[in-house]
Order: structure tokens, then sequence, then C-alpha cells
């Protein structure tokens, strides 16, 4: 027999961008603890919705744990206490009866308030669109044994794309940086000879864009690391950093 | 457009400006602290180390000029970093929780020497402005350097003077744990924000950096733990 939890919720509250936004207490009885935490709030959404009230907005889509788009700080940590899980993969058998679960949303400066737990993470799109892409010809994919990638770039590579862009680095920022995202970009595409030739105006293209976007700077805590859903490595900002040093070279020797 | 300048106003390029003006800070306050240990020498082997280092100028006005500017330019783009920071997140979360310590995660997050960065590095201000009026601009063959036993010992003198005193004791302490701290974050943050080091090595190096400041840290404080039982050792002998 499922197991069932009494939770009493701090809800962050907020009608629209403009809106000063509150706090609200939700008493969540008969919680599953099978239940994922976006279930839970479904439930909670029903309920308040028999009650002809406004249910609390929030982003999600697969609930598989591999798309990125929810995401809610939860007693303080994004995607809640366990490490590497998104807030969709977080089971409420993580919480004790009657325990009290304050839910807010992503707070930074580049991520704006949309409503009550949605923020706009469209300044991630923008960094991804000011380099964070291969110039490739479109055609028949070239054989893959003619590109030789070595095996542990391969190996690094592949762990820096498993980054979702959730924004959940930025969220545990205590500068609300979102460094570790534009690192893992770089690092994945960087790694590999395809996105080699473009390292320099990728690194240059993707950080001139995040300091526009209002994004605070790295001072090493490392803070995103341990947020990180897919664990990925502030190595990869110690990447970014050097090839951002190296990017400057060029600017100083470019013709135009 | 300068290539310089668009690196210098990039995030990167302050952190990188901090990092490489806080390298020469580090290399400066170790070869301060090894110039200090001269003090267990005695008298004539201080003093002989001051003259010596004061007989290096007019070079030395160079370095020491150079340690000005290093120092403001460190100051200055910590300032604007800092305040880029608190203007990235207008609104704070209700409730604040280290991810470091999370349940199955056991890399730590953000250390405490970290989140302090900018407070030690305050004291560090406000301890170098004093540290110079008390030991630089001092004359040092004046009253100051006079020991209890009614000679002058120069500047070796005015350091077991002003030592000797319990409250300057205590504040010198405080102000070195505070550069210790800071310089348990700041050797380590200038490796990562070079990227000299990979995902292996970083736990190394902020082994490494931690050891480094608590060291600096208790070499510098055993001066006036020194001084002070070198003066209560003089009183019981009653000389």
């Amino acid at each position: 027999m499922a197991k069932t939890i009494n939770l009493i919720l701090n809800v962050w509250r907020q009608k629209g961008a403009q809106d000063k936004g509150r706090f609200e207490v939700y008493k969540a009885d008969g919680i599953d603890t099978d239940m994922s935490f976006l279930e839970m709030l479904d439930v909670v959404n029903e309920r308040l919705m028999k009650e002809g009230k406004e249910p609390i907005a929030f982003d999600h889509d697969c609930r598989e744990g591999i798309c990125g788009a929810c995401g809610a700080v939860v007693n303080g940590r994004p995607h809640g206490p366990m490490a590497k899980t998104t807030l969709c993969q977080l089971h409420m058998r993580r919480f004790k009866d009657n325990d009290t679960v304050t839910i807010e949303p992503w707070r930074a400066r580049g991520f704006p308030i949309v409503k009550d737990l949605v923020v706009d993470r469209s300044a991630f799109d923008r960094i991804m669109a000011s380099g964070g892409f291969i110039s490739v010809k479109t055609g028949s994919a070239p054989e893959a044994n003619a590109v030789p990638v070595r095996r542990r770039d391969a190996e690094t590579a592949m762990d820096a794309a498993a980054c979702i862009g959730c924004g959940a680095c930025v969220a545990a920022c205590p500068n609300a940086s979102a460094m570790l995202f534009v690192g893992a970009k770089v690092s994945h595409f960087g790694l590999l000879p395809q996105g080699r030739v473009e390292a320099k105006e990728r690194v240059r293209g993707m950080v001139a864009r995040m300091d526009a976007e209002g994004f605070g700077n790295c001072s090493n805590h490392y803070e995103c690391e341990a947020a990180c859903p897919k664990g990925i490595s502030v190595s990869t900002i110690a990447r970014m950093n050097r090839e951002y040093l190296s990017s400057q070279e060029m600017i100083w020797t470019k013709e135009s | 457009m300068n290539g310089s300048s668009s690196h210098s106003r990039s995030s990167i390029g302050k952190k990188q400006l901090v990092a490489a003006t806080g390298l020469f800070l580090i290399l400066f306050v170790v070869a301060h602290l090894a110039g200090n240990l001269f003090i267990y020498g005695g008298p004539e082997a201080f003093n002989g180390y001051a003259k010596k280092l004061v007989g290096l100028r007019p070079g030395l006005y160079f370095l020491e000029a150079a340690l000005l500017v290093v120092f403001l330019i460190h100051l200055d783009a910590t300032a604007r970093l800092v305040l880029e920071n608190l203007r990235a997140r207008p609104t704070g979360y209700r409730q604040g929780a280290p991810a470091g310590d999370r349940q199955g995660h056991s890399a730590a997050g953000g250390s405490f020497a970290s989140r302090l960065m900018p407070w030690t590095g305050a004291v560090i201000v406000a301890f170098v402005i004093w540290h110079l009026l008390d030991f630089t601009f001092v004359d040092r063959d004046g009253p100051a350097g006079i020991l209890p036993d009614g000679r002058s010992y120069g500047l070796f003198g005015v350091v077991y003077n002003s030592l000797g005193n319990p409250v300057h004791c205590v504040l010198y302490i405080a102000a070195m744990l505070c550069v210790g701290t800071h310089l348990s974050h700041g050797i380590q943050s200038f490796i990562q924000t070079f990227g000299l080091v990979g995902e292996r090595r970083l736990p190394a190096v902020r082994r490494i950096s931690n050891a480094l400041g608590i060291a600096i840290a208790l070499a510098y404080s055993s001066i006036p733990i020194y001084v002070q039982l070198s003066f209560w050792v003089f009183s019981r002998r009653g000389v």
C-alpha cells in the first residue's frame, strides 16, 4: 500500500511580471509518496481549481529529467534536496509527514518571472544563438570514421553535452552567474574537431551575450556544480576561462 | 574595437584581472612574510634585513609604486564584479541553503572563505592602512623604538612596542586570519580563473590552497604571539 503524507507548502505566487508577488500557504494533504514533486503540484492545482482558485503555474515538459523545462527552488535548493535530480524526478518519499516545503522560482535578473514559478529563460536561447552551434554545410552526413576524435575529448565533450539548460546553475549561484551553462556549451562544442574551428568566435560571442543578459560573475563558489541535475563539472568554466583569454589574441592580431 | 578594453570590460576579463593582480599580491605577502621571520633572529638580523631593503632604493620605489597600482586595480575590478553580482539577483530567496550539502553529493559547494571574500578583502584594506601608519610611516629611531630596558632598538623596537600592546596583538592576529581566509580561496581561484587545471586536479588545488592560506595566517600570527611571550618572559625575569 502506498504511504501518504501531509505537507504545508509555502509557494511564491505572482500574477505577472509587474506584480509584486507574495508567498501563499497551501495544505497538501494525503500526498502519495510515490508521486513526483510535479505530480504533487498537479494534485494541489486540481484542488485549487475545484475551489475556483488560480492554479500554481510551473514549467514542465518531459517529466523524465531530460528536457530541462522544469525547475523550482525547493527549501533553498534548485530542484530540491537530491543531488543530480531534476524536480520532475524528485519523489515525495524524500519528504517527511508534516514537512513545510518552500517553493520559489529561479531568482536572477537574467530570468524575469513570467508567472508564479515560471521564469523566462530565453536569455539562454540568445546566448546559444551567439555562438552555441557549429556551422556546417547540410547534405549527406560525412563518413563517421573520417574525423578522428580523441577518446578522452569525446567523453569530456559528452559530459558537457549532458547540460539540459534548465538554469539551476544560475539559480544556485550566489551571484546568479550563468558561467556553468556557458562553460558547458563552450566545452561541448570546443572539444570536438567540428566545433574547434569556430571556438574563438564562439567563446567571445557567448560570453558577451551572457554579460549583456545581466547574469553575475562567477566567484568560484561551485554551488552550480552541486545543484546541476546533470553533474556538469566546474572544470568546464576553467576551460571557458582559458579559451576566452586565448581568444583575445585573435582580436589583437585581427586585420579588421 | 579595441581588443584589450573589451577583454577588461567583460566578466571573465575582469575576473582574470583580479586573478593576475591577486597573484602579484600573493607573491608580495609571501615575500613580506619571509622578511618578517627575521624577527626570530633578534634585533641585528631584523634591522639588518630592513636596512638592506631600504638600501635597494630607488629601485624599491618602483616596486612599491607597482604594488600600489596592482592593489588599486585589484580593488577596482573586484568592486565592479561585486556590484554586478549584487545587481544580478535583485530579489533574494526566502530560504537559502548551500547546494553542496545535498543528499548524495559529496563535493562541497561554496566555502565560508569564498562567501566572505569581499569582507575579508575590506578588512585587509583597513589593515594595510593601519599597518603602514604603525610600521612604515614612523620614526624608527624615535621613542617608538625604545624597549623597557631604555635602549633604542630601531624598527625591531617599534615592532615589539606595537605588538606588545595586547589590543594591537589581537587586531593583528584577526587581520592575519582574514588574510589567510582570503588567500585560501584566492589561490585556488587564480588557478580556476585562468583555467590552469582540469577536473581531476581541481580537488588537490583546493586542498593545497586551503593549506597555504592556513599556513600563511599561522606564520604571520606567530610573530605577535612570540612578541607577547617575550614580554612575558622579560617581566618575569624582572630585568
